[in-house]
């Protein structure tokens, strides 16, 4: 099982400790991560999409090409990575006119689109090509009685017909994976709300925010569980603007799921940097009988 | 009653999926579950996809457009009936704003970071240092020369 990652900027450079999770869990799954040069921002999916989708459906594609000439399939981590070349892929592949003007404007770096691989979220990837009773198998430590509450991220999802992860009214990968390290997954009122990142303005994404953030403290859960950097920004750092904003605390550790499945797998806090986190998840980890420091 | 700007759809017609906004016969189904129209009565997608439909360029693109709340988070592209992706009609009438220097500053500045840095995030020796301290490579770098020739038109 040999596999292109991915990584994306917000991975490589703002949250490396996701990159350190799953180039850490990934050998003991038997999947082999094979580094690639010349990969770019994917580009993202918000604002450089924003500005001109022809010159975003270019650059994707010329990520797509950088795999495609190493013959491997292209995985994702990070949900924006995931929106921009699923949907990059899947436009190049129904558009034979946009397909041929891409490969127009790829000519001058010399690339050519062919449509030879996929593009798999990793999370899919765990599911259908390790299976889940060899992410079971990886696990020598279970986090038992940890109760984490899921928040699915929107792009991981949606549109299902492109990024075909799961159902996206009632998407249960994200719980299956979390049983599967000896943690019990807890579904919160509103865990298929949107963090509200991208939206320009403060107001609203502040609220939807609090509103997650209130549905998971109902639930009694140890910490917020998710697979999206851009959710995790909002969550994490985002959780020390909420409380100046609103005037209380809000304090519920948030970990990606690749973290938990280190922690699983017998490595340690550190090396899956959660010393790194804005809210400190010491009690999670005293729960779990490691070490803090 | 404000007259139909055949020219303005036309220009949307002619971005990827902008096209899309013909489709739509404003049954609303993309309102429901529509996040921004839960927390901002500003914002309702099945009207922004009549002001589409009527070309209503000021008030799709203009100052005070309400385009800008989006969330980005494809709810309404899975709901509606009709493959109109209001989502990507958005997207593609955000390209007009952008295209007439009409669009809030953020694109700018991320346009600029990935012209020079072929990255949305700016890449600084603490950087490279976390990642060390995490057993990391330092980032690789990226052929910034080759983005920046598919960047020019």
């Amino acid at each position: 099982m040999r596999y292109a990652p991915f990584y994306g900027c917000m991975i490589s450079l703002k949250y490396p400790q996701f990159e350190a999770a799953v180039r850490k869990t990934c050998p003991a799954l038997g999947m082999e991560l094979v580094d690639l040069e010349g990969f770019s921002c994917c580009p993202d999916p918000i604002y450089f999409k924003a500005g001109d989708k022809m010159i975003w459906l270019t650059l994707a594609a010329r990520n797509l090409c950088i795999a495609e000439e190493a013959g491997l399939d292209i995985i994702t981590m990070c949900s924006g990575c995931t929106a921009t070349l699923s949907e990059a892929h899947h436009i190049l592949e129904e558009d034979p006119g946009l397909r041929d003007e891409v490969n127009i404007r790829l000519k001058k770096v010399g690339k050519e689109y062919k449509g030879e691989i996929s593009v798999r979220h990793i999370v899919t990837v765990l599911r259908d090509d390790v299976g889940l009773e060899k992410v079971a198998a990886s696990v020598t430590r279970p986090l038992d009685d940890l109760v984490v509450a899921i928040h699915y991220g929107c792009h991981l999802l949606k549109p299902s017909k492109i990024m075909r992860v799961d159902d996206p009214n009632q998407p249960t990968i994200l719980e299956d994976l979390t049983r599967l390290v000896g943690a019990t997954p807890v579904v919160h009122s509103e865990n298929l709300l949107c963090c509200g990142k991208a939206c320009i303005s403060d107001e609203m994404p502040a609220e939807m925010t609090r509103d997650i953030l209130d549905g998971i403290a109902q639930v009694n859960a140890d910490c917020m569980g998710l697979i999206c950097p851009t959710c995790f920004d909002e969550f994490d750092l985002g959780q020390l603007r909420l409380s100046r904003r609103f005037h209380r605390k809000f304090n519920i550790p948030v970990v990606y799921y690749f973290q938990l499945l280190g922690l699983a797998q017998g490595l340690s806090p550190r090396d899956m940097g959660l010393h790194m986190h804005k809210i400190k998840v010491h009690p999670l980890l005293e729960k779990l009988g490691l070490p803090t420091a | 009653m404000a007259k139909l700007n055949f020219e303005f759809r036309k220009r949307l017609d002619a971005i990827i999926d902008g096209d899309h906004h013909n489709y739509c016969y404003q049954c609303g189904a993309c309102v429901a579950d529509c996040p921004a129209a839960r927390y901002s009565p500003d914002f309702n997608p099945r009207q922004i996809m009549l002001l589409a439909l009527l070309g209503q360029e000021e008030a799709l693109i203009g100052e005070n457009s309400p385009i800008w709340l989006c969330t980005n988070c494809y709810t309404c592209y899975e709901r509606c009936p009709q493959d109109v992706r209001p989502i990507e009609v958005i997207i593609a009438l955000k390209n007009i704003a952008s295209g007439g220097k009409r669009a809030p500053g953020i694109l700018e500045q991320i346009q600029k970071s990935v012209n020079e840095q072929g990255r949305t995030v700016a890449w600084s020796p603490l950087v490279d240092r976390r990642r060390k301290e995490l057993g990391l490579e330092p980032v690789k770098p990226v052929p910034v020369e080759e983005i920046q020739k598919l960047l020019e038109e």
